[in-house]
């Protein structure tokens, strides 16, 4: 166990525990974009940024991304002040020249009462925010089918050399996960298209209603080991197949008494 | 203490008061089809309470890529991690017995998670065809 300072409030971490962890543990509102629980942090959005310091610093203070710092014995955190607020504020503020048609951008930067950008604003500007959380999640499901392509103002997030990605399973964890929802996808009839590729959802071989993609359920089956009519029949049909089997045993249970 | 989750089908009447309590509890609209618990009828007016066994080894567990779903030591039941869960719906698909759902109210996978060791079905079944028992060593 590791004692630091937060808001000079004495609390206890797990070592090897990253400082936003212990924070939001102390019901402390740090804003974040590109942080999930389900992917490695990476400090990409830079808004969790925090004041930290030690008794022997001689009144150095430092900023860093709590996601990314490790817990220290004797750490001293501050979460909100002055400094920090204008840091923040002044990320929200490059972001809204990006994307300013975001509502997600927009709504964050109303917070630090910015309504209109200071900077140069992008008209055309997308909605992505380059936090990279849809890079990571396809990194973790183990495919890494999208990434950063081009440079500088150019870059985007896209396939190998911009094009569809042939590696992509159309799960949709990337568009899920997307803060802004940048990321577009739809399901029309019997296809799912998304990052310029269709994919074919399974259709219940009985109800006919439409599950995850076959690419999906291929993957889940040859990486978890999962046996293949799993994914055949919809979670409405399987439900009412338990029902029946069950129940078949009960009557047979029941025969068997008299 | 350990408890187990029983349910005896032989009982169910079918009253679907169980579906109630828990779409009440979680959806908080009452919407039966907001319910983790499906008394479905096998037959004429033969009902089984369909609910999420909490399998040794789930297919729900084994088809996560991101962790979400775990075993939670203390109640026995796999719990969704909201934190970690992305809804890519593996889960939904994967489940043998249908019983990881998806709640589009709330966008969510839900599935049974016994109330957090304490389930209002059990406790509203008039048949006592649901049953929280506790297991003796």
């Amino acid at each position: 166990m590791v004692k630091l300072q937060i808001n000079g409030k004495t609390v206890e971490a797990r070592e090897g525990e990253m400082l936003l962890a212990v924070i939001k543990r102390q019901g402390i509102e740090v804003p974040t974009q590109c942080h999930h629980e389900a992917i490695e942090p990476t400090g990409n959005c830079r808004l969790c940024m925090v004041e930290i310091t030690k008794k022997n610093w001689d009144g150095w203070k430092k900023s860093v991304t709590s996601c990314l710092y490790p817990v220290e014995e004797g750490l001293i955190v501050e979460t909100h002040n002055d400094k920090l607020f204008e840091i923040r504020k002044t990320i929200l503020d490059l972001q809204l020249a990006r994307s300013p048609h975001s509502d997600y951008v927009r709504k964050m930067a109303l917070d630090y009462g910015l309504e209109k950008s200071s900077y140069p604003v992008e008209p055309d500007g997308d909605d992505c925010i380059m936090c990279y959380a849809c890079t990571r999640i396809c990194e973790v499901l183990g495919k890494s089918a999208i990434s950063p392509t081009q440079r500088g103002h150019q870059k985007v997030i896209a396939g190998p050399f911009g094009e569809a990605p042939p590696d992509c399973i159309g799960c949709l964890s990337c568009a899920h996960i997307c803060p802004t929802d940048h990321i577009k996808w739809n399901d029309k009839g019997q296809t799912r298209t998304i990052w310029d590729k269709s994919f074919e959802l399974i259709a219940c071989s009985k109800c006919g209603k439409k599950t995850i993609t076959r690419e999906f359920a291929d993957y889940l089956i040859e990486k978890r080991e999962l046996p293949a009519n799993y994914f055949e029949i919809c979670d409405d049909c399987k439900r009412q197949e338990t029902a029946e089997k069950i129940g078949s045993l009960v009557v047979r249970a029941r025969e068997a008494t008299i | 203490m350990k408890y187990r989750y029983q349910v005896i089908p032989e009982l169910c009447t079918g009253c679907r008061t169980c579906e109630l309590a828990c779409a009440f509890k979680f959806a908080r609209d009452g919407k039966p089809g907001r319910s983790r618990i499906y008394p479905l009828a096998h037959a004429k007016d033969q009902y089984v309470p369909v609910v999420c066994f909490q399998c040794d080894d789930a297919a729900c567990v084994r088809a996560c890529m991101f962790d979400a779903l775990r075993r939670n030591e203390e109640t026995g039941a796999i719990d969704v991690d909201y934190e970690r869960c992305v809804r890519c719906e593996a889960c939904v698909a994967a489940c043998p017995f249908g019983c990881a759902l998806v709640d589009t109210g709330f966008d969510e996978i839900v599935k049974c998670d016994l109330c957090r060791g304490n389930p209002v079905c059990v406790k509203f079944c008039p048949e006592s065809a649901l049953r929280y028992v506790e297991i003796k060593d």
